[in-house]
């Protein structure tokens, strides 16, 4: 047996040229050769096409027989193992698929969901450039917001600061990444303060109020037990408290987190609160935008605007200049509707002295109850709400697959974009007891949170911050609950791709599993709860793992803290 | 299990703590079955030494890169089975277990420099099976 033959150039076909011969490929491929000798077989391959394919012919054939050796321990059937060989095989016309369904999601979503609610709250009288900045800017922090952003610019913004993450992700380290996120939103926060003077008013457990006669030029923050305005606030109010009380006049918009809102005065413009009760005796001369339980307009009471709800009970005795567009449980309608109504919900109840302009439209279990005195302008347009039939529509199965291949986009996404934080939170998922309890906790438990923190002004910006981190990490769930059982099958990846497989493969199962099951009464929701907190809790363990100080690998024991002399233990 | 027996009765008392365990227990696993093998009266030479006699074709790398382009994971664990006991070790230990070739020479009682050698060797009789011809026959064609 000779010995293998130093890395050297054989000639090639026809004597043309040098080639290098297989054995310093292969050397060369497992990185076996000395530096010098790999420096020359580097410099050859650049200038020579045969050899470069050579070399990388032995590199794959190397991949190849590992991934087959790897794959042989898995329990997958071999049925599967070649299905998914072949899919490998015909990846590009998977991925122009799913690409091409994923785009329909898109579109569909735009043209079902976002494009008719916008023209619906348009017609309610908002007027937002945007749906997005409707729901998100207008007038919360910077009213600039609203003339500035359109979706268009919020898409093209997002889009330049996804290319800059992904061009700098390398350069830039977490902490510093970190940094610049919060000093960007802090910065951008700060913003309108600079545009005219702020004041705030923080008294703890007692009342922060605006005392009658007082007037306040520009825009206000209280928060307290109470809060109360009997005086004059030229600008927007932020009021954060169990009780809000406005007896008084503000001039701008009422923004709120409470338990209870009472506007007695006069608020010239929109009411946005999140809480639990509201009543309106006085006037707003805009829009009231509730989430929460209930509202009610008294009899005295005014809104020029339109009442857009997402809670639990409307009442409406007094006028409403506008529109009602509710989600929620029951309306019951006394007073005077400029507009029309657009309820989902559970009942319409419209008394003998309701008198309602516009259209009416309600989707429902049962039918509008409309006493006989009641003015309508036109008949109450009833829809049955058909939840329980939906499952046996083709279509239904139709945009079920559409939204998978969304899914399964967004999750390659993601997957390149992150490839090892992609696996690490795929294995953590695999621990099932771990990710699910920790779920428990972070599902329940950062909604709260951030909650809490948007009681003080300071933690306003923290809190949405960590209430929109919840809700990506709940998008992702189910892509993660999908990868770790894709693994579960198939086996551990040896690369990105691999992951990004046996997510599609996890995730469709997870789908078709689940659809099913979603539509058993009480099983379909502890389910769904199940996948949510599963992912969940997997991507917190991930993070957990990662922002967690490493414990030293040494087991150097700690050495004792030497007492001071003199010292007694009892 | 008969190596494992035999690391209980008095195997592991041989094993030297300054060198890699998992190849060491690689090398009395395969001396082991070598063992048996001879037994059996199987020639191994055949198989492996004559064979590493011969000089190897130098391949078409545009062929090369197309057979791997065809090649299933499936259709390579078949024609694993179909190599010699060597080669099919050689290929294990580098491209499953991850083995260096420090570990490999240990393991199957070669020298540094020849492990290269025995690894393309099995290379070429891996695609020999691919492409359904006699293993046996491999490397043998120039």
């Amino acid at each position: 047996v000779s010995e293998p033959a130093d890395p050297a150039l054989r000639e090639g076909a026809g004597g043309t040229m040098d080639h290098l011969d297989e054995m310093t490929c292969l050397l060369y491929a497992e990185r076996q050769l000395d530096r010098g000798r790999a420096q020359a077989v580097s410099a050859h391959a650049e200038d020579c096409m045969q050899c470069r394919t050579l070399l990388r012919a032995l590199d794959r054939e190397a991949r190849l027989l590992t991934r087959a050796m790897l794959e042989e321990d898995e329990p997958l059937p071999s049925r599967l193992a070649e299905f998914q060989e072949r899919a490998r095989k015909s990846f590009g016309w998977i991925w122009g698929v799913v690409f091409g369904l994923a785009a329909t999601g898109v579109y569909a979503l735009y043209t079902q969901m976002v494009e008719p609610w916008q023209a619906r709250l348009e017609q309610a009288g908002f007027g937002g450039t945007s749906l997005l900045s409707l729901l998100v800017f207008q007038g919360a922090f910077w009213k600039g917001w609203q003339s500035m952003i359109t979706l268009l610019e919020v898409l093209a913004m997002l889009t330049v600061a996804g290319f800059g993450v992904v061009l700098f992700r390398k350069r830039l380290r977490r902490g510093s990444a970190l940094a610049l996120v919060l000093a960007g939103l802090c910065a951008a926060l700060a913003l309108p303060l600079t545009t005219g003077a702020t004041e705030f008013r923080n008294a703890q457990a007692g009342t922060a109020e605006v005392r009658q006669g007082e007037t306040i030029k520009g825009d206000i923050y209280l928060s307290g037990e109470r809060v109360r305005i009997e005086g004059t606030v030229e600008g927007d109010v932020y009021a954060a408290g169990k009780e809000v009380d406005i007896d008084g006049h503000v001039t701008g918009d009422v923004i709120s987190g409470c338990r209870s809102l009472r506007v007695l005065g006069q608020v010239d413009g929109n009411v946005r609160t999140a809480g639990n009760f509201g009543m309106i005796s006085g006037t707003v001369g805009k829009n009231v935008t509730w989430f929460g339980d209930s509202v009610s307009v008294d009899s005295a009471g005014k809104v020029g605007g339109t009442v857009t709800m997402f809670g639990d009970n409307l009442t409406i005795d007094g006028h409403l200049g506008r529109d009602i567009l509710f989600f929620g449980n029951e309306v019951n309608v006394n007073g005077v509707i400029g507009g029309g109504i657009r309820q989902k919900g559970e009942s319409m109840i419209l008394g003998s002295s309701a008198q309602v302009d516009g259209p009416i439209r309600f989707e429902g279990k049962n039918p509008a109850n409309v006493a006989s005195g009641a003015k309508l302008a036109f008949p109450v347009e009833f829809t049955k709400a058909q939840q329980e039939s939906q499952y046996k529509q083709g279509h239904y199965y139709l945009w079920r697959v559409i939204w998978t291949a969304a899914f399964v986009l967004f999750g390659m996404v993601l997957f390149l974009l992150m490839p090892k934080f992609a696996s690490e939170a795929a294995a953590a998922g695999e621990r099932f007891g771990a990710p699910i309890g920790l779920g428990v906790l972070v599902f329940f438990g950062v909604p709260i949170a951030a909650i809490i923190a948007s009681i003080t002004v300071v933690g306003i910006p923290l809190g949405i911050l960590t209430l929109s981190l919840w809700i990506l990490t709940l998008f992702c769930a189910e892509i993660v609950v999908g990868t770790a059982v894709g693994n579960w099958i198939m086996g551990k990846p040896v690369d990105t791709w691999g992951l990004i497989g046996r997510m599609t493969v996890g995730f469709v199962l997870v789908r078709i599993v689940y659809t099913p099951l979603a539509h058993i009464h009480v099983v379909g929701s502890l389910v769904g709860l199940g996948i949510w907190m599963w992912g969940m809790g997997a991507i917190s363990l991930a993070l957990y793992s990662r922002l967690a100080p490493k414990v030293s690998q040494a087991g150097m024991p700690i050495p004792p803290v030497p007492l001071p002399a003199q010292t007694t233990i009892a | 299990m008969e190596i494992f027996s035999k690391l209980w009765e008095g195997k592991l008392s041989q094993y030297d703590e300054t060198r890699s365990f998992s190849a060491w227990l690689y090398r009395v696993a395969a001396n082991h079955c070598w063992d048996i093998l001879r037994r059996r009266k199987i020639r191994q030479d055949k198989e492996t030494e004559d064979v590493d006699e011969v000089p190897l074709e130098h391949p078409d790398p545009n062929q090369l890169d197309r057979l791997i382009e065809q090649k299933t994971s499936e259709e390579v664990r078949h024609a694993l089975q179909k190599l010699g006991a060597r080669a099919r070790m050689a290929l294990v230990l580098r491209y499953y277990s991850d083995m260096s070739y420090d570990e490999i020479a240990d393991a199957l009682g070669v020298r540094r420099a020849f492990v290269g050698v025995v690894l393309l060797r099995a290379r070429h009789e891996l695609r020999q099976a691919l492409e359904g011809k006699s293993a046996l026959a491999a490397g043998g064609t120039t």
